[in-house]
């Protein structure tokens, strides 16, 4: 039941997403004032399908809603409603109110949705349905006609009539076995410059081998290019004017096998209708006649879902195979010490190269597998947008690029928090009201960039706005005020120094929170969960011109290359991304400055770290030390280590729920052999090593 | 030891033994620390190991000997002589590795020698507001085991009853 459950769940959600997304492209044609009617259907079909499938599973007060929103969406489909701003947002509203129900357990009872509320809103916004003016009279369309169009097919046409939008009838024939190719093939050419309202046999029939066809078609070009689009061999187009019978009746007499029996108007909830049947092969037509059951039904040929925790089962089993290998290999260096078995070795070395080979090609399968483009998160953003624009009386244009971009399903779930707040920070602090920009000179319209990319083993997300940016000067007074730092700290922090206290804990330029940007998080809390996932963030502004913040993630948590370090007798793991270069240790050179150990490395100078003194271990190795310089972002350090013991793929594991706490530990991974490594927390090791000299630094002065 | 690990789900009756009393009957595993006998709940244990390597973690609650990997899992091996207060001394020949469900996660519990599974009948257990005084809140109470050998009350083996999880909630404590 319960994977029954899960697989709703993981449904639900796409197509709420889905929905998300063609609310936002709906919203762009809304202001753009272009055609939406495409949209508004695919919106509409999939607020049904979520009905239909969360009626199936128990969700009922979910398919209560999504039943409120279907109703809508249907008034608007028919042209009992207009699109309007309000209406958009109530339907933004829906998506908000269909994922926290989706939160919830639908046996929940208590629940934090106020869905009746919701379904107040929606009542208020559909009881303002404008009237709709009937321009068809004028055309004296055939009585028979009209009867078998359906009810969205004569809205759109009576649409079209009262835009203004000619009428035009296409004869066409086509042969029955090509028929479907045909008619594709009509749409596919019509789609730029004409709306084809219907299509109906024409009275005139055909042979045995074809059938004529009757296209009703709406556009506003000229007969003369509709005829070049669409002209073939055997089509006749024709304008139909005011008075004038645009189709000639069908006699369904004559056409028994293709023409369906009286023809019965579709009642006004076409979802719980069958499609009206024309014809015999008509899966296109089935397609665009909504939806019903169909598309719940349907499933996406050549894709499963599968729980993340089964693929991090299987990245378990082949970390489990690379300790196999290993030991194979140490087997096969045994053998080859004797020399009557030297041949078997050498074989048995072959086949281990061959096992490693196709163990490698396993585990990039599976890291591929989990893998996910950054847009599904994206597009949530560009809806958090749409909103806190509003909220705010701003105007924000989103500009997303690099979407398609590939990360770790599991880093994508960690992602949404940290961006959306980035995010709200951006339109709330950065992008100023219209008029203050327009008297800064800029165009009242402020631009969000959201980029995304991969780099090397790491993935790069910039959130850019070109808002008021963030005065080093401000910042550090509300640090002196907030005891952050020291008037004297404070006098030789650099810019890119100061821009760094909007990390700190308890640091917030506004006194009162805003009811967007202040909800319980702030900066710190983001720095903290990206630390979480092994990356950094890093702030770069500049006053007047805008803010632009950069995360930097690893591609993958799963499994990793690292770097096996000695100190005090243990080995230590670390993700080889996070290491920049490893050089022998030269004590003599170690320099104390302010309290903090530093060498000079190429003119640079770098703060160095004991991990023996750090860790409370005592080294008793003598002789020579290694450095390694560890980097994540802008930050850098040395850490001073025994030993460099080769590098590895490793699977990195969690740490039982008693020791998440501990700090500079990521987690382990088995070597093998029963030998257990840590996993050094290198963005986590970096803050505490470079915070914490910093605040002996300051310390010291005082 | 070993059959231990794959003990059977159900207890086998006495033929003596009633319905009521076979319901009663608690099953304990008795292990030695520092000369005394203490048991956990048997439903408790998952699984009795020798001593693999153990990692130690830098920074980790005192009580924290280090981590194993148990099959792929890293599993915390907690020192039970330092969480019960007892002199600490380095494990020896028959020491082993409980690992007990404290709800939410199993964790190793160090101790110097398993000694065996008693089915402790109700007038075998003595518990904690029975015995009285100032008992720490994660002992249940106290058995006492009749032997065949020594039906005197007096002579009997006594076991400190262990519930784990305030036992090792210490560890939050630090």
């Amino acid at each position: 039941m319960s994977d029954l459950r899960d697989e709703f769940l993981s449904e639900a959600q796409e197509i709420v997403e889905s929905l998300s997304r063609d609310l936002l492209l709906l919203d762009q044609a809304h202001k753009d004032g272009s055609s939406s009617q495409e949209l508004v259907n695919e919106v509409f079909r999939a607020v049904h399908t979520l009905k239909g499938i969360a009626g199936m599973f128990g969700y009922a007060r979910l398919g209560e809603v999504a039943h409120a929103l279907e109703d809508l969406l249907d008034d608007l489909r028919l042209g009992r409603q207009n699109l309007t701003t309000e209406l958009l947002d109530v339907l933004f509203e829906g998506v908000e109110v269909f994922q926290r129900l989706l939160a919830e357990s639908p046996d929940a009872e208590v629940s934090d949705v106020d869905i009746i509320a919701f379904l107040e809103q929606l009542t208020s916004v559909g009881a303002s349905r404008p009237p709709v003016e009937d321009a068809l009279a004028a055309y004296a369309i055939d009585a028979s006609v009209l009867a078998v169009l359906t009810e969205y097919e004569e809205h759109r046409l009576r649409t079209n009539v009262a835009k203004g939008v000619g009428l035009y009838r296409l004869k066409v024939r086509f042969s029955l076995a090509t028929i479907d190719t045909q008619l594709e093939d009509l749409k596919a050419r019509a789609k730029s410059i004409a709306e084809i309202i219907t299509y109906l046999p024409s009275a005139s029939g055909g042979d045995g081998d074809a059938i004529d066809l009757d296209v009703l078609l709406a556009s506003s070009a000229t007969a003369a290019t509709l005829e070049d689009v669409l002209g073939g061999e055997g089509a006749v187009l024709e304008r139909l004017t005011r008075g004038t019978s645009p189709v000639a009746p069908v006699r369904a007499t004559e056409h028994h096998a293709l023409v369906p029996p009286p023809p019965v108007r579709t009642p006004p909830r076409p979802t719980s209708a069958p499609p009206a049947p024309r014809m015999p092969s008509e899966p296109p037509l089935a397609k665009r006649e909504v939806t019903a059951d169909q598309l719940s039904l349907r499933s996406v040929a050549h894709t499963v879902r599968v729980d993340i925790r089964k693929l991090d089962h299987l990245m378990n089993v082949v970390g489990e195979l690379a300790i196999v290998r290993t030991a194979v290999m140490r087997l096969t260096e045994k053998l080859r010490g004797r020399p009557e078995l030297r041949q078997l070795a050498i074989d048995l070395h072959r086949i281990n190269r061959g096992f490693e080979r196709h163990l490698e090609e396993l585990q990039d399968g599976i890291l591929d597998v989990r893998m996910v483009p950054l847009g599904q998160t994206f597009d949530r953003l560009a809806r958090i947008v749409r909103q806190v624009a509003r909220e705010h009386d701003k105007e924000v244009v989103l500009v997303v690029t690099g979407a398609e971009t590939e990360i770790d399903k599991l880093i994508v779930e960690e992602l949404s928090d940290p961006l959306m707040h980035l995010i709200r920070n951006a339109i709330d602090h950065g992008i100023e009201a219209p008029k203050t920009r327009e008297l800064a000179g800029k165009p009242p319209g402020g631009t969000l960039v959201l980029n995304a990319y991969q780099k090397g083993n790491h993935v790069v997300i910039e959130i850019e706005d070109d808002g008021a940016g963030i005065n080093p000067q401000v910042l550090i007074e509300t640090a002196i005020r907030r005891g952050i730092v020291s008037e004297e700290g404070a006098a030789d922090m650099g810019r890119d120094e100061a821009l760094q206290l909007i990390f700190l804990p308890g640091f917030s330029t506004r006194l009162r929170a805003s009811d967007l940007s202040g909800r319980g998080v702030g900066m710190d809390v983001v720095k903290t969960n990206i630390g979480r996932l092994g990356g950094v963030i890093d702030v770069q502004s500049e006053v007047g011109t805008g803010t632009k913040l950069t995360i930097t993630l690893p591609v993958t948590l799963a499994i990793i290359s690292a770097l096996l370090v000695r100190v005090a007798e243990r080995e230590y793991a670390l993700p080889i991304t996070a290491v920049q270069e490893a050089i022998v240790f030269d004590p003599k050179r170690v320099r104390r400055v302010e309290g903090r150990e530093v060498v000079t490395l190429r003119g640079e100078t770098l703060t160095i770290c004991r991990l023996d003194e750090l860790f409370r271990v005592q080294s008793k190795a003598r002789g020579r030390r290694y450095l390694v310089v560890v980097a994540v972002g802008q930050k850098r350090m040395g850490l001073v280590v025994d030993g460099l013991e080769g590098q590895q793929d490793i699977v990195i594991k969690a740490l039982g729920k008693s020791l998440s706490r501990v700090r500079g530990i990521s987690g382990a991974t088995d070597l093998g052999d029963q030998r257990v490594a840590l996993v050094l927390d290198a963005p986590g090791l970096l803050d505490e090593v470079l915070t914490s000299t910093e605040r002996t630094l300051q310390e010291g002065r005082r | 030891m070993s059959e231990l690990v794959k003990r059977p789900t159900i207890v086998p009756m006495r033929p003596t033994g009633s319905e009521t009393r076979a319901a009663s009957l608690r099953e304990i595993l008795a292990f030695a620390l520092a000369d005394e006998s203490y048991g956990f709940p048997l439903a408790r244990v998952r699984e009795i190991l020798k001593l693999p390597p153990i990692t130690p973690v830098p920074r980790a609650p005192r009580h924290v000997l280090g981590i194993v990997s148990v099959r792929g899992v890293i599993t915390t091996v907690v020192d039970l002589r330092r969480l019960m207060r007892v002199e600490e001394r380095p494990p020896e020949k028959h020491a082993r590795i409980l690992l007990v469900d404290v709800g939410g996660e199993v964790l190793g519990a160090l101790v110097d020698e398993v000694l065996q599974v008693h089915r402790l009948a109700e007038d075998e257990v003595e518990l904690a507001g029975v015995v009285g005084g100032d008992l720490s809140d994660h002992v249940i109470g106290v058995g006492r085991p009749r032997t065949r050998r020594d039906q005197d009350h007096a002579g009997r083996e006594l076991i400190v009853l262990l519930d784990p999880e305030p036992l090792f909630a210490r560890l939050e404590r630090g």
